[in-house]
């Protein structure tokens, strides 16, 4: 049986622990968040209330059937997606402790791009843009033609990943090394200020901070399901390392 | 394998290699299986290590901010046209203000000896006032642009030596309440090195005017280089000690120093 070696053991380490570790980041993220949070309106005059979060909360509790009667529902975001409101000592522990985790765990990651090589295959190509436009195509019109039974042939790629896999993949590790530069801009924000100014000042880099948690969180939704979309191979692969998938090159008769 | 040349940049073919198809599954199973016994220790291991791991990490993040710490780095200022609005963020109630026309503070843990009481006229005309347009942080998140003066808490160093061995000053305010009003005297840890950075003020004025109630009249701790919290409001008493001393906010789950 010919196998295809895909992810270095260090690559495919720091790929798991990177689950652990966001999830860790985001909960106490939003705990920490809710201590000052940066979307704020002029407080309701009824409820005083001023942050968007418990805004959206408050929408939810009521338009949700069996949220009616929940009992704080402003808190409900914070409730359910963070350490709970007033948290903000558990959770500013809890985030440094991730946040040391996730920088050696950058570390090893990139420690494992360059020992395997693979950092070669996250490159932007000149080629990029039309292959994604091609990849966009088959991914908006799969399912449109699956049900059909219309033939939909993937597109052509030589390379280990197609130019939309490129650019998710190589956007990861730049928002990850961004998050940890805009998380010390805010962190040490006297000795590290001439950082926070890159990122237009303290405040702004608040906002850079919470939107890089969204990068992670947009490419995380497609990424898992496209996983499971693509088979056991590709999700095997990243724990194992190596694919049964292997390209030959194309002979013409 | 191709030949062609590829560039230093250029993507490699992926390994191949043939392995017995047995072998392959034999492997693959292996793998997994080391993979949900990880995952299960990891998770089991998470439980009774997380405490730990906390501590250790607070820890290590107290560290580096000592270690960021520079007596001679700066903290950026400002022009006037920056200065935004300071919130009164009195943890509970704002003080009566009839404590200012009989208020001193105490300097305890002289070299001298013995302890000082010096009331705010005092401290205004033997000291230079200093000012300055600094950013304070807030452990929250918020922050604000302010215009301070005050007399620099290192010029206090030198007219009051501290005895020998003290690293650390307890800062405390006498006054603070809770949120029922209740007293609830409020006391953090500075260390001595932070003290006396240039920048950190015992300061009198906000905004060109004397300190109001809610922002610590008739002195309070200026120190731009920790969090707000330690930025002690209404000062009643220095106590210059060797050992770290008690934090009202370090004993309820935050950080010791606090250095930002």
């Amino acid at each position: 049986m010919l196998v295809v070696r895909r992810h270095h053991l260090l690559v495919r380490w720091s790929h798991w622990l990177n689950v652990p570790i966001l999830l860790g980041l985001i909960l106490s993220g939003i705990s920490i968040y809710w201590a000052s949070p940066i979307y704020q309106h002029k407080p309701d005059p009824i409820t005083g209330n001023f942050d968007v979060a418990a805004d959206i909360g408050i929408w939810i509790c009521a338009h949700v059937p069996g949220l009616r009667h929940y009992s704080s529902p402003p808190d409900w975001i914070y409730n359910h997606m963070s350490l709970g409101p007033g948290m903000l000592a558990a959770a500013l522990r809890l985030h440094w402790l991730y946040a040391y985790g996730f920088m050696l765990n950058g570390a090893v990651y990139v420690a494992g791009l360059i020992a395997g090589g693979g950092w070669r295959g996250l490159l932007p190509r000149r080629t990029d843009l039309h292959d994604a436009l091609r990849m966009f195509g088959y991914y908006i019109g799969f399912p449109l033609a699956k049900p059909a039974r219309r033939q939909w042939p993937h597109p052509i790629s030589n390379t280990k990943y197609n130019a939309l896999q490129r650019a998710a993949y190589v956007t990861i590790p730049i928002a990850g090394f961004l998050s940890v530069t805009t998380g010390w801009a805010i962190h040490k924000p006297m000795q590290f200020h001439s950082l926070a100014s890159i990122f237009g000042g303290f405040d702004a880099t608040r906002v850079w901070h919470f939107w890089l948690m969204w990068v992670f969180l947009l490419f995380v939704v497609p990424h898992v399901i496209l996983v499971f979309a693509d088979g056991w191979d590709t999700l095997r692969g990243m724990i194992t390392g190596w694919s049964t998938k292997v390209m030959r090159p194309k002979v013409t008769a | 394998m191709g030949t062609k040349n590829r560039g230093f940049f250029g993507e490699r073919p992926l390994p191949t290699s043939e392995v017995d198809s047995q072998l392959v599954h034999r492997r693959s199973r292996r793998d997994l299986l080391l993979f949900g016994a990880g995952t299960m220790a990891a998770l089991a291991g998470a439980r009774s290590l997380l405490p730990h791991a906390l501590r250790t990490a607070l820890r290590i993040d107290d560290e580096v901010a000592e270690s960021l710490y520079s007596p001679r780095r700066m903290v950026a200022t400002y022009t006037k046209s920056q200065i935004t609005q300071l919130k009164n963020n009195y943890n509970g109630t704002t003080p009566d203000p009839s404590y200012i026309p009989g208020w001193h503070v105490t300097l305890d843990g002289l070299a001298a000896g013995v302890s000082v009481a010096l009331d705010i006229r005092n401290l205004m005309t033997r000291f230079s006032i200093h000012e300055q347009i600094t950013r304070l942080v807030c452990v929250e998140g918020w922050s604000a642009v302010a215009w301070w003066a005050g007399l620099r808490f290192d010029d206090l160093l030198r007219a009051y030596p501290p005895m020998s061995q003290a690293k650390w000053v307890r800062v405390e305010s006498s006054v603070n309440l809770d949120a029922s009003g209740n007293p609830d005297p409020y006391y953090v840890s500075i260390d001595l090195a932070a003290a006396s950075h240039p920048q950190t003020l015992l300061a009198t004025h906000l905004n060109g005017r004397p300190l109001a109630v809610e922002h610590g009249a008739p002195l309070r701790l200026l120190a731009p280089v920790k969090l707000g919290l330690k930025n002690v409001k209404a000062v009643t008493g220095l106590t210059y000690v060797t050992q770290e001393p008690a934090d009202y906010w370090a004993e309820r789950g935050y950080s010791h120093y606090d250095g930002i």
